[in-house]
């Protein structure tokens, strides 16, 4: 028998066309030019999505009332990212963030620096670090990363 | 409705890496082989075949219809079932539903993968490719470390989120995470049809292995495997006419929750270590199969755990311990293959992982444990009268549950 072939070949994301309504989205980026997150909340159930869809995923209701959350949070659950996609060890770490914001109820992922990972906990405080306010334009890497606040 | 058991289990002789013999159709053909072997019965016997393997991991489409030949599948009624992770034991339950209305007697139900012969990481990256590609536009640096962190490092990189989340909530350990490992490995060394094999296996051993994705090391995670299953199922009527010993399914249920993980354009709402839909599909099964003292009434488990904090997490979710108290069952030997709730006896699918196989793996293991056919010495000690077979998989919110029992339910 034969050991494997490898045949090299191309594959043409181009040709994938994803699309989103994103009105929900919209709100998001609208916020995070001005330096804020705005997401939308349930009249019925009180859910604050960041980003918002725009019915609520528990009531199967339409919803559109725009809310600012805060841009402090709690880490729910992180994982730290020790070597590249090879396996081979990094020199700096990436410290991945399940992020709820204050006055969310969903989760957002972001990177989390100024740390040593191994200090990183469950329940942490964070704040988001924004890009000056000449350099936003409206889009998700307005806010780069998150660093720790005090306990 | 009628009562369906389980009547014969057939395997692929090995579970490996890289099966370089033989090819997909011919792999499958093995354990189907084995199948009639094992019960005596002959392509003409069968009346239906449910097949399944994890959509886009081989890279080809339809293996239903080019493998048809090989599963004695020509001129008969054919059904293809794809749910991802939890694809072999939702062939089960697709073959259960063939017979249990009354429309057939007896079925095979066959799960396979052949993942040398693809890449999975690509199959894998087709889940979240959409959400993060219509997120570019929008900002997001997909070169850069954020691309990195949406990208999520596969399912490792998913599952170590889960990790995390389970560890906060249950005050265990990552040196728990390394015994359950440890366990299971050892417990595969017990069974031939195991593929990652470790004797004796300690908990320091696997504890050597790297950080892959903090908290999961190397040696917490699954391999990827090249394997098949068949199962012969067969209605109540025609069980004692086919076989001397068999297994009943006497519960089962499925269930969804919202993706716990991706989900980044609506927000993520649940907590992918919650597994809300384990907690209902568990209940509901149990309640078909006549059991109300889960902790009590079911003497062994089979978990679909890809990354060994999972075989604790399941085990309370699927209600046979405590929320939060698995670490301290695993510290007592509870768990152990003598203890008095033996985990994955099999090895479990952090042990063999051919995906399309893996969940069915979890319900013949229990079938073969009720019939004390477990083979190279994973056979639990104790009389077994009740199993608990588990799948799991899409974004990490879909769950399947089969309660397996040495006597068939009261109607």
């Amino acid at each position: 028998m034969e050991e494997t072939r490898l045949v090299q070949a191309t594959w043409d994301l181009s040709q994938c066309k994803f699309k989103i309504s994103g009105d929900g989205m919209k709100v998001l980026l609208e916020g995070l030019r001005e330096g804020v997150f705005r997401g939308i909340k349930c009249p019925q159930c009180g859910t604050v999505y960041v980003p918002g869809p725009t019915f609520c995923r528990k009531c199967f209701i339409d919803i559109d009332e725009v809310v600012q959350v805060s841009d402090e949070g709690e880490v729910e659950t992180y994982t730290v990212e020790l070597a590249d996609v090879r396996g081979n060890p990094v020199e700096e770490p990436t410290i991945s963030c399940m992020i709820k914001l204050d006055g969310a109820d969903t989760w957002l992922i972001g990177v989390v620096e100024g740390i040593d990972w191994q200090k990183v906990h469950v329940g942490m405080r964070v704040k988001c670090v924004w890009k000056d306010a000449s350099e936003r334009t409206g889009s998700l890497s307005d806010y780069t990363r998150f660093v720790p606040i005090g306990d | 409705m009628r009562n369906v058991a389980i009547a014969g289990v057939g395997y692929t002789n090995v579970f490996v890496s890289k099966r370089k013999d033989m090819n997909a159709p011919e792999m499958i053909a093995e354990a189907v082989d084995n199948a009639f072997r094992n019960t005596n019965l002959r392509p003409e016997d069968i009346d239906a075949i449910v097949i399944g393997n994890m959509q886009t991991f081989e890279g080809v489409n339809l293996p239903h219809l080019w493998a048809s030949e090989h599963f004695c599948g020509v001129g008969k009624p054919v059904m293809r079932v794809a749910t991802g992770g939890t694809t072999g034991m939702s062939v089960v339950h697709a073959a259960y539903y063939h017979i249990a209305c009354g429309l057939y007697d007896t079925v095979l139900a066959i799960g396979w993968e052949k993942q040398s012969e693809g890449d999975s990481q690509v199959g894998l990256t087709g889940i979240v490719l959409p959400e993060a590609l219509a997120l570019v536009p929008l900002g997001l640096d997909m070169t850069g470390k954020q691309g990195m962190v949406f990208s999520g490092g596969g399912s490792t990189g998913a599952a170590s989120f889960q990790a995390m989340s389970y560890l906060a909530k249950s005050g265990g350990t990552i040196e728990h995470i390394d015994k359950m490992a440890a366990l299971e490995r050892g417990n595969a060394a017990l069974n031939p049809y195991a593929h990652l094999k470790v004797p004796n296996c300690k908990p320091e051993d696997i504890a050597a292995t790297p950080i892959v994705s903090y908290p999961l090391r190397f040696g917490h995670t699954c391999p990827t495997s090249d394997g098949a299953t068949c199962m012969v199922m067969c209605s109540a009527e025609k069980a004692p006419k086919i076989a001397d010993k068999v297994a009943w399914i006497n519960g089962l249920a499925n269930c969804a929750s919202e993706p716990t993980t991706g989900n980044l354009l609506e927000g993520l709402l649940t907590d992918p270590a919650e597994q809300m839909p384990a907690k209902i599909a568990s209940k509901k099964a149990y309640e078909m199969a006549g059991i109300t003292d889960p902790k009590k009434e079911i003497d062994m488990a089979e978990f679909y755990d890809g990354f060994a904090h999972q075989s604790m997490m399941w085990s309370e979710r699927l209600g046979l311990f405590d929320e939060g108290k698995a670490p301290e069952m695993l510290d007592k030997g509870v768990m152990n293959l003598d203890g008095e709730m033996p985990v994955n006896p099999s090895g479990g699918v952090l042990c063999t992982n051919a995906i399309g196989a893996s969940a069915m793996n979890r319900v013949s293991e229990c079938a073969l444990q009720i019939m004390g056919l477990a083979e190279g010495g994973h056979q639990v000690p104790k009389k077994v009268r009740n199993a608990l077979a588990h799948g799991w998989g899409g974004l990490f919110q879909y769950v399947t549950v089969t309660v397996l029992g040495d006597t068939p339910r009261k109607m």
